[in-house]
């Protein structure tokens, strides 16, 4: 079987899938690139008017925006990167090509796409009241971060995916109920002190929240929460790696 | 020096299963009402005690029924697939031509797809620059290089991903049923490259039903039957045996 070696034959085929999969997405579409924006700007409007009146926090505007952003980024690669085995099925059967490639060429188009809206969504952000400081350097880490744990677990999730495909439905059905189990539309403290404690079980809060201190509060993540990202993170691409090698002999057979 | 007695290709003992779900499970609440009581994946041998040596400059063709099992064991040798069981060892550069179309981008151009495809056979920026001349002559598709591939004919297309695919000097082809592309014109075309490749010193192994083809091509047939290699040796006498199957 084909070794997993990074050399340069393999970086190039992981970044030409990336750039073929951001190329095609915004191919014979007139607004190209803003389709990614336009989704979290409505949502955005949505939450000003259904939550603004119910919150205290300051420049919600701001706090809802950072934490569609990041939402959308997290939901949707992890969507990306779930399906990528299934269809790149073709190249998988006849090509001898690192099936690891497929993921992580997923993750790093996410992450790309994710750029090239970030130019834009600043200007937006600057109108509602963002004051550019240091912290934002810690953007970079932060993403670093994110985008292991999105290629940890979509490539554990994408593995289970190829023998049940339940998997893509289940995301896609659960989905929605974590947006409501992240503070994104609303503030942590503006829950009761006994199912606040609920949050900390959702792996995707830990994320939002250093996002929503990056960008809304203007300093850097709290320090256990950045840990626990990290931490996150390594299990995951850990536990999705050791998941993919084990049943990575199936593929073939199943996809 | 290399000698001609190089092996090229090498299986020892090898063993290739599917991995299948023999359960039945179609679903996730299937599997988790089950779990424990079954193993997840249940082996299925396609290819059992498999003993081939391939030797420099050798052309093969692989013989036998619709599955079989000889793409099965094409894709073990180029390494798609881990052997259950067994030893594979190639020696030289492989390139596996098992099926065409594969990773072609219907909204891309011919040119995109031509660099895309070269990408994912492991070729740097360089060497696909340098072959892209060559590639885009050899399909004969002219001013339709620029058009999105969605407008190509089946033929156009199979033409494309065989300029593609044949253009990469290898040392060891892998070829499983995809000559009989395109007109008679480009398949003789395929044909006389191939030759040509063959005449370079590259080993060629050869999936096809067409054995007037392969009887000129190949020095040696391999008859896959019943999950094993039945036979191997002379070209015509695995084509007689061949021919005894389909008999009975």
């Amino acid at each position: 079987m084909v070794k997993l070696t990074f050399d340069k034959g393999f970086r190039n085929a992981v970044l030409s899938i990336a750039i073929k999969t951001i190329k095609l997405r915004y191919k014979n579409s007139l607004l190209g690139v803003f389709w990614s924006m336009l989704n979290p700007i409505l949502f955005l409007v949505i939450l000003i008017i259904v939550f603004s009146n119910f919150t205290s926090i300051e420049n919600y505007a701001l706090y809802a925006l950072s934490g569609l952003v990041f939402w959308n980024f997290l939901s949707s690669s992890i969507l990306q990167v779930l399906t990528s085995f299934i269809d790149n099925s073709s190249i998988l059967k006849s090509i001898n090509l690192h099936p690891f490639s497929f993921p992580l060429s997923a993750t790093l188009a996410a992450l790309i796409n994710l750029l090239l809206t970030l130019i834009p969504f600043f200007v937006i952000m600057f109108f509602l009241g963002y004051q550019l400081n240091w912290s934002l350097l810690f953007l970079i880490p932060m993403l670093v971060v994110t985008s292991v744990f999105i290629l940890g677990f979509g490539m554990l999730m994408g593995t289970l995916n190829v023998f049940f495909r339940d998997i893509q439905l289940l995301w896609n059905t659960i989905i929605p109920a974590f947006f409501y189990f992240t503070p994104i539309a609303y503030t942590a403290d503006m829950l009761p002190e006994s199912s606040r404690g609920l949050l900390k079980l959702n792996p995707f809060y830990y994320f939002i929240e250093s996002f929503h201190d990056i960008f809304h509060k203007s300093k850097l993540p709290q320090m256990n929460n950045f840990l626990m990202c990290c931490a996150l993170a390594l299990v995951s691409l850990v536990l999705g790696y050791w998941v993919f090698k084990k049943y990575r002999k199936g593929f073939i057979s199943n996809i | 020096m290399k000698s001609n007695n190089d092996i090229m290709i090498k299986m020892s003992e090898v063993d290739i299963c599917f991995y299948i779900q023999e359960n039945g499970f179609v679903s996730l609440k299937d599997f988790l009402l089950n779990i424990g009581k079954y193993k997840f994946l249940q082996r299925k041998y396609v290819l059992r005690d498999i003993n081939i040596e391939i030797r420099r400059g050798e052309s093969i063709a692989l013989l036998g029924k619709n599955g079989s099992g000889k793409s099965t064991l094409l894709r073990a040798m180029s390494g798609i697939i881990e052997p259950e069981k067994g030893k594979i060892k190639v020696n030289g550069k492989i390139a596996p031509l098992l099926g065409l179309g594969v990773g072609l981008e219907y909204e891309m151009s011919g040119l995109e797809n031509i660099q895309l495809s070269c990408a994912l056979m492991g070729m740097s920026k360089a060497e696909t620059r340098k072959l892209l001349p060559e590639i885009i002559e050899f399909s004969e598709l002219s001013e339709a290089i620029d058009w999105p591939v969605k407008r190509y004919s089946t033929g156009m297309m199979s033409r494309l991903s065989f300029s593609i695919a044949i253009m990469k000097q290898p040392e060891i082809l892998l070829i499983d049923e995809v000559l009989s592309v395109g007109d008679i014109g480009f398949q003789q075309k395929c044909l006389r490259k191939v030759e040509e490749i063959k005449n370079n010193g590259a080993t060629i192994v050869f999936v096809s039903h067409n054995f007037k083809e392969v009887e000129k091509m190949c020095t040696k047939g391999a008859l896959v039957n019943n999950g094993s290699i039945e036979f191997f040796g002379d070209i015509n006498e695995a084509g007689k045996r061949y021919d005894q199957l389909f008999i009975n």
